[in-house]
């Protein structure tokens, strides 16, 4: 991933310790009071402005299946009753918690509020449910209505009940810090997210640009962790400004994350954390870059112009949980979404990448599939894996069905090639 | 020599075993111009179908019945077989009369198959309903909203809007089928020799294919026969099962396991349609309000609703301790995450509390359950020689 | 000097085939090895065995395709193509009218949508789990005692086949015994364990369509109850080979052939 984004690189990596050297201080009884939250389009801004210690389990979780120390955790939890067919990512994060909170990048701090920000993921709603069960903690549910009407926007009445969970929530944060909301502080937070909203958008438009300057993809990763662990600072903000001033380089110098940029791929899908190089490498040899993804927006969909509002900062909370993220809209918005990313971005292909621990991400993604091939006539190749459990990911299996794929597109190409 | 009570199982059988597009097509004969409503599990707010004059009909997969021939392309192998197979139905047209389908947040499979019912049957209407998870005042008044928006909905759909009047009226008659739904379990609490499990599933599961004022006077008359029934105890363990609350396991596999040498004292089979463990009571307030505040504070614990204000196994060790039952056994759909989640705490919570219990998967589509019948055999013979 | 003739080697978990094709795509030799377990050698006995066969040397050979799990082992190759890429190609050259191929081995069940050129133009394949392959079927003989080969005509006498509840090449085992002790006759038995898989394989290959004509390949291929329980669900015949194993070897043979002619240089090992 560091190869070539050598200064952004470095920053994400300083932030991210930094980050991690936090939560240290506050596991070990220093600093602030941790809030556990989920990824999800989630009101980060709300919990800056208490200057609560935002954690994010799914993050730790899939920090120990990069390092490949995720399977003892997921063992553990399935000797406790969890299935092999539960999402790993909570039976990861529940054994990790059950064995003491400790992780490669350090100790994770006990929640003083765990806070299920219940956007569009059922499983989300078991995972803290049962963190504060097995280790009793107030807990909040934040309920965001599903994006389900025809015209694609929440209901007004859907809005107006996230703004009044939201009030509440800012009495139980009032509650737990004996602090008083500063709004001030808290328009500041928003305008922050604001600004990281638009310039995260003007990255992603980069991968319009012929070679793309990277992957949106598996380089998009690098920018996540600080976008949702980190959003709402200035240090976060910072990053995202150097972060355009280094892309936009790249892509005026006309350089890809490749040699050569052969194929433009959308990808949908959580990446398979456990062999996220393995897998990367599929592609590369193949000289396929991908010019978007759906899995960079499960947190906050800006490209298609949402932006936090300082002067509304609840309601834009609210906005950006109900209809601003992936996973709280439908299905067929996502496929929508991703026809654009096709025509807009000028994809040659699309690429799901199928996991079974998150069903929300893929069940029915071979309906999906049937879209794209017979609907639009887009080249789409379909495998399958796991985002965290190392136990279902076969190497010469998905080389095989990714190899063929792209032999396939080299001859039509090549056919087409000869006949214009 | 065949009983009035016999013929009600027989009649209810028989209907378990009809086409659901039968079933519509054979309501919709009798009422001209009134519509089918397809209801996935688990809890549709039917009384809103009714009082719009539409029919609530259970769309609750296609059991083992019908073989997947298309949904598998759609849907992949790790996900339960109710989503395939409800989506099966409707790409071999076996769910012709139905006019619309409602489908709700139970679950993320649950979530994206009305997505794609939406792309595969553009002309069917789907409705879907966000059922609230932060429980308590704002909940209510959230699910008023969403459900005013349903009605709004079958009214354009049936050309009539339901009035005050017709929701109090259907209200009420929910509440007294409801009863007679809470009557059958009462039989099977106190003297299960006289109802097996499977026929108590039968006639409960024929509500769901018949209009509930129908199906009110068959429950009506089936009631004080059962309790005339003559039948001896036998010597099994009484059993509450739970965790069936969506996909529907074969009659079949119902039979087996009482079988096996168990009495299912209490279950949670159907549960959409038992959601209310008490009256709705619409009285003379606002009838959408009742059944929104019903729903949020007092419908039925279960794995679909995360009702944090009491902790996710009590619900059960309530019912085993209510009920006197020996064991829970956890009948599980294969794949179904909220029933797998469900357990890990049932499991933790019953340990704690020294009641035995066993977990247990299966599929709608089972056709054979040897292999699960002497799994609970064996369970029951470990407690009765324990 | 001899025309070129050009080779392809397919290297699979069980058994490595090789095919030299001469300039007019004639087969002038084959072979075919057991894998074992060394996969570099296996690719090397069976490309020398194949040359033994047409009397040809390894300078003969203008080019060498490797393709199947192993292709990447294949040292002396030239290029490596998916068996995927292959069996569309060879499925082609054995029957021209090609439009589909259903190739069935042990883990894996593809369908593949064919070009007129014998090109892919689309595929898909079993999702992880191996419910309904090849493996299923060797469960289920496994279960009744009786050799694999053995199986698919007996499965072809069934009366009434019964009802498996599942694919799974696990449980599998579990229905067969329930219904031996419920006095089912062997022969129903697999008449339901092939229709079972029929079933599932054509919900599968029908996401890249079912144009006729359908040629069946791969291991499972020989198994005349599966090619009969296969037909009758699609309602149409299949094109079934009797040298269905060699056709993957032939098809990177032919992408050999298309190399050597268009004169690319022999490279060794080179990354597609």
């Amino acid at each position: 991933m560091g190869r070539y984004q050598d200064r952004m690189h470095l920053l994400q990596k300083d932030m991210m310790a930094r980050y991690y050297a936090e939560l240290q201080v506050s596991a070990e009884g220093g600093g602030e009071k941790a809030a556990y939250m989920l990824v999800s389009g989630n009101p980060v801004e709300l919990v800056r402005a208490f200057g609560l210690l935002p954690v994010f389990p799914e993050v730790n979780a899939l920090q120990l299946a990069v390092k490949k120390q995720a399977l003892p955790f997921i063992q553990k939890a399935e000797e406790l009753g969890y299935s092999i067919d539960n999402c790993a990512y909570v039976k990861a994060d529940i054994g990790c918690y059950l064995s003491g909170r400790k992780t490669p990048l350090g100790e994770i701090p006990r929640p003083s509020l765990i806070l299920c920000n219940y956007v569009g993921c059922n499983v989300y709603l078991q995972w803290f449910e049962h963190l504060a069960e097995y280790d009793p903690t107030p807990i909040f549910n934040l309920d965001i209505p599903f994006t389900r009407l025809d015209h694609g926007e929440p209901a007004a009445e859907d809005v107006a009940y996230v703004v009044r969970q939201l009030e509440d929530l800012v009495a139980v944060c009032e509650g737990l810090t004996g602090r008083a909301l500063d709004e001030a502080r808290l328009r500041r937070v928003v305008e922050l997210s604001a600004e990281t909203g638009e310039l995260w958008s003007q990255v992603k438009a980069l991968t319009r640009r012929r070679p793309s300057p990277f992957d949106a993809y598996f380089d998009s990763v690098t920018m996540m962790a600080p976008l949702y662990c980190l959003r709402g600072t200035e240090e976060c903000r910072d990053f995202f400004r150097a972060a355009v001033d280094e892309l936009t380089e790249r892509a005026d110098a006309g350089q890809g994350p490749l040699p050569e940029e052969r194929f433009r791929i959308v990808v949908e899908g959580p990446p398979p954390w456990p062999y996220l190089r393995t897998f990367r490498d599929m592609f590369s040899r193949w000289g396929a870059v991908a010019v978007a993804s759906t899995y960079s927006t499960v947190g906050g969909l800006w490209e298609f112009g949402f932006r936090h509002d300082p002067d509304k900062p609840l309601e834009s909370i609210a906005r950006h949980m109900l209809q601003w993220n992936l996973t709280n809209r439908n299905f067929l918005q996502r496929y929508d979404q991703i026809r654009r990313y096709v025509e807009e971005w000028e994809a040659d292909a699309l690429v799901i990448h199928s996991v079974k621990s998150c069903r929300l991400f893929s069940a029915g993604q071979g309906d999906m599939r049937e879209y794209f091939t017979k609907e639009l006539g887009v080249p789409t190749l379909l495998v399958e894996s796991d985002l965290q459990d190392p136990r279902y990911f076969s190497e010469a299996q998905m080389k095989n069905r990714v190899d063929a794929f792209f032999e396939s597109l080299s001859h039509r190409r090549a056919v087409t090639g000869a006949a214009s | 020599m065949a009983t009035p009570l016999d013929d009600s199982l027989a009649r209810c059988r028989t209907l378990l075993e009809t086409p659901l597009a039968e079933v519509a097509g054979g309501w919709k004969c009798a009422h001209p111009g009134g519509s089918v409503i397809g209801c996935f599990p688990v809890y549709t707010p039917a009384e809103l179908i009714h009082a719009s004059g539409a029919l609530p009909l259970g769309v609750l997969g296609a059991g083992n019945q019908v073989e997947i021939a298309h949904a598998d392309a759609r849907f992949q192998s790790f996900v339960c077989s109710i989503v395939k197979s409800t989506l099966e139905l409707g790409l071999t047209s076996r769910l012709d009369g139905v006019d619309a389908m409602v489908f709700h947040s139970i679950c993320d499979p649950a979530r994206n198959l009305a997505s794609v019912f939406k792309r595969n049957f553009p002309g069917v209407p789907v409705f879907y309903l966000h059922l609230p998870q932060n429980m308590g005042a704002r909940a209510v008044e959230y699910l008023d909203a969403e459900y005013r928006r349903f009605l709004a909905g079958l009214a354009e759909l049936n050309g009539r809007a339901a009035t005050a009047d017709d929701l109090r009226s259907s209200l009420a008659l929910f509440d007294t089928w409801r009863a007679l739904v809470r009557g059958l379990y009462r039989v099977r609490a106190g003297s299960p020799e006289k109802l097996s499990a499977a026929e108590c599933y039968a006639l409960v599961r024929a509500g769901t294919l018949m209009p509930v004022e129908e199906h009110a006077a068959l429950l009506g008359a089936a009631l004080p026969a059962l309790e005339a029934r003559p039948a001896r105890p036998k010597d099994r363990i009484r059993v509450v099962l739970e965790g069936s609350f969506c996909e529907q396991p074969p009659l079949e596999l119902i039979e087996r396991l009482e079988e096996a040498g168990c009495y299912l004292v209490d279950d949670d089979f159907l549960l959409g349609w038992r959601f209310f463990g008490q009256d709705v009571g619409a009285g003379s307030g606002d009838p959408v309000r009742a059944l929104a505040e019903a729903y949020v504070d007092a419908s039925v614990y279960s794995g679909i609703k995360h009702d944090l204000r009491e902790p996710k196994a009590k619900h059960l060790l309530d019912k085993v301790r209510a009920l006197r039952a020996d064991a829970v056994v956890i009948l599980a759909a294969k794949f179904c995450e909220p029933a797998l989640f469900d357990y890990a705490l049932y499991r933790k919570a019953l340990d704690e509390a020294r009641i035995p219990h066993l977990f247990l998967e299966f599929e709608e589509k089972a056709w054979v359950f040897d292999r699960l019948r002497s799994e609970v055999e064996t369970f029951v013979e470990s407690m009765l020689f324990a | 000097m001899k025309r070129p003739v050009a080779a392809g080697v397919d290297v699979g978990s069980t058994q490595t085939k090789a095919v030299v094709l001469d300039a007019e795509r004639r087969v002038v030799a084959r072979s075919l090895v057991e894998t074992g377990a060394n996969v570099s050698r296996a690719a090397e006995r069976a490309f020398e065995a194949a040359l033994d066969a047409g009397g040809l040397a390894p300078d003969d050979v203008a080019a060498v395709v490797g393709t199947g799990y192993g292709r990447y082992k294949v040292s002396f190759g030239d290029a490596q193509v998916t068996e995927i890429g292959c069996h569309a190609r060879g499925a082609q050259w054995l029957f021209p009218g090609t439009r589909t191929v259903i190739d069935m081995g042990g883990q894996d069940v593809k369908g593949i949508r064919v070009g007129d050129q014998g090109d892919v133009r689309d595929f898909v394949m079993n999702d992880k789990c191996a419910a309904g392959t090849g493996r299923f079927l060797a469960s289920a003989a496994e279960a009744l005692s009786l050799p694999l080969d053995a199986i698919g005509s007996i499965a072809l006498c069934a009366t009434s086949p019964v009802r498996l509840s599942t694919v799974c090449a696990v449980f599998v085992e579990s229905d067969v015994l329930s219904y031996l002790a419920a006095g089912r006759s062997v022969e129903d038995i697999l008449g339901g364990v092939h229709s079972a898989i029929a079933a599932r394989t054509v919900a599968l290959v029908r996401r890249v369509g079912l144009e006729p004509e359908i040629t069946f390949t791969g291991g499972v291929s020989r198994n005349v109850g599966m090619v009969h329980a296969l037909e009758a669900k699609l309602g149409m015949k299949l094109n079934v080979g009797t040298d269905a194993a060699y056709t993957g070897a032939l098809g990177a043979a032919l992408f050999a052939l298309e190399r050597a002619q268009a004169g690319v240089p022999r490279a060794g090992l080179a990354a597609s």
